[in-house]
């Protein structure tokens, strides 16, 4: 099968359908809903890959939990030619001495997350642990605490259920294999 | 973390600068007047002496054989320094008195003379002649307690690991560097500890050289990130003869503290790669604890594409 999806993409295959994500997330959202009984918990989402995940997630933990979102970017720096990372919309809830759950929707190196663990450690919450729905464990570099994945991948160009290519196809509802990197 | 002492001309703003550090640290400041409340028993006689006469340090508390004042203030100040995770040590030649301690970091704040007599004219709505006269007045008699405590002159610059003056400095911006210096400082104590325990070598003193522009490049990624980070502060021995020599070492290119975790980066041929690999296994093997991980030519590609264009 191969998918155009614009002139520029070419889709090789389905990787996971969406009765497979909507099967994962249920049993994601039990797992947590099992471990943070009784806890106050405060589940953060990602901008913008997570978008979607999270919002299946945070719909599958039954639980009275708050939510927020965290975006960041590459800002320019007159001190530095490649910038620096800067978080551009920062959570309003207050973390302090709360558990955290932060939503990803994909982690390779984890140097990301670890920057957005570094920051929201600074807000003195209880712990931080991470949910992702899609991990590859190989390439991981940091020693994060994901504990909570949908998937684990290898190395192939991924896109839909917030992966994007260029901004495009953010909003497919399942997750497909590209042909080639775009 | 550290044991922080600080040496300060009179209206340098060092007092101030204890203060801050102090409630950022959450920790006790030594000072004169907390010595003299504390160490030398209830006696107020006592406390008022010492006050005034430096020498009285150097006498024999009465009832204890060979024990001086001065050495009941340094046995105090080592035994608080023991038993806190951070103390700041204003004043008292901190610096001299506590130099054989690996925690220590020894800060000196001075200004202007005109900045300081500013400063003194303000806060004590005094003349800029009686502020000149107290500033001069304060900075002899502290130049005079540590020379005759420890018969040396604290204001020479070499007792010092930092200098600050605060002539365009603010108190939150010395805190700063004070803080960043002994977040390193703490984490090179760690790392020699470290090495005097195992079998490592320890070269965190050496100047940060970058082999190729790989390695430059990773650790301007690491940067932007805002991520800490080392280069190559440790040495694993992770061979050795029949005589015990060093046959094979290991050094990781960077090693995060945040994160207690080596990076060893990898942009060349498999053949190195399997080679890099079996170094880092052995590592793990050999140093329990210790997480090496490498850094393969597709991650750092891929890091440094998020550097052109920053997706998330």
């Amino acid at each position: 099968m191969s998918l155009i999806l614009d002139d520029a993409i070419d889709i090789k295959r389905i990787v996971y359908d969406e009765e497979a994500i909507a099967k994962r997330v249920k049993e994601l959202g039990a797992q947590i809903t099992e471990d943070f009984r009784g806890e106050e918990l405060i589940v953060v989402g990602v901008i913008k890959g997570s978008v979607y995940f999270f919002s299946d997630l945070t719909r599958a933990i039954d639980l009275p939990i708050k939510i927020d979102m965290i975006g960041f970017g590459n800002i320019p720096d007159t001190t530095s030619k490649t910038g620096v990372v800067k978080i551009t919309k920062d959570i309003d809830v207050d973390i302090s001495g709360k558990h955290v759950l932060v939503v990803e929707d994909v982690i390779r190196t984890g140097l990301t997350t670890a920057y957005l663990i570094q920051n929201l450690e600074s807000k003195q919450p209880k712990d931080i642990t991470l949910a992702t729905m899609l991990l590859n464990p190989d390439r991981l570099l940091m020693t994060i605490p994901v504990k909570y994945y949908g998937f684990e991948i290898s190395d192939s160009w991924l896109l839909g259920y917030g992966l994007d290519s260029k901004e495009v196809g953010r909003n497919l509802p399942y997750i497909a294999e590209l042909a080639n990197k775009i | 973390m550290a044991v922080i002492t600080i040496s300060r001309q009179n209206g340098s703003l060092g007092d101030e600068l204890a203060e801050y550090l102090a409630g950022k640290l959450n920790c006790a400041i030594i000072s004169r007047s907390y010595a003299m409340e504390n160490f030398f028993g209830e006696s107020e006689e006592i406390s008022e002496k010492l006050s005034d006469s430096a020498k009285l340090f150097l006498t024999e508390v009465s009832g204890q054989s060979g024990v001086t004042y001065k050495d009941i203030l340094t046995n105090r100040i080592n035994e608080i320094a023991d038993d806190s995770e951070n103390l700041i040590v204003l004043g008292l030649g901190g610096c001299i008195m506590l130099k054989d301690r690996q925690d220590v970091i020894n800060i000196r704040v001075i200004a202007s003379m005109e900045t300081r007599k500013k400063r003194i004219a303000r806060r004590y709505n005094v003349t800029p002649e009686e502020a000149e006269s107290t500033v001069t007045i304060g900075d002899r008699k502290h130049k005079r307690f540590v020379s005759i405590l420890f018969e040396q002159d604290l204001s020479e610059a070499e007792i010092y690991d930092l200098t600050l003056n605060t002539d365009n400095l603010s108190v939150e911006e010395c805190a700063q560097a004070v803080l960043a210096l002994a977040g390193r400082r703490a984490q090179r104590s760690r790392i020699s500890n470290e090495t005097e325990k195992d079998d490592s070598i320890d070269h965190q003193s050496d100047t940060p050289v970058f082999k190729n522009e790989t390695e430059a490049e990773f650790a301007k990624i690491l940067d932007m990130y805002g991520i800490e980070w080392m280069y190559e502060p440790k040495t694993f021995p992770i061979e050795w003869d029949e005589e015990g020599n060093i046959k094979m070492a290991f050094s990781p290119d960077f090693y995060l503290p945040k994160f207690d975790l080596y990076l060893e980066l990898t942009t060349m041929e498999q053949k190195y790669v399997t080679k890099k690999n079996k170094k880092a296994r052995m590592v793990m093997d050999l140093y329990p604890g210790t997480n090496v991980r490498i850094v393969y030519k597709k991650d750092f590609q891929e890091l440094v594409e998020r550097l052109k264009s920053f997706g998330g």
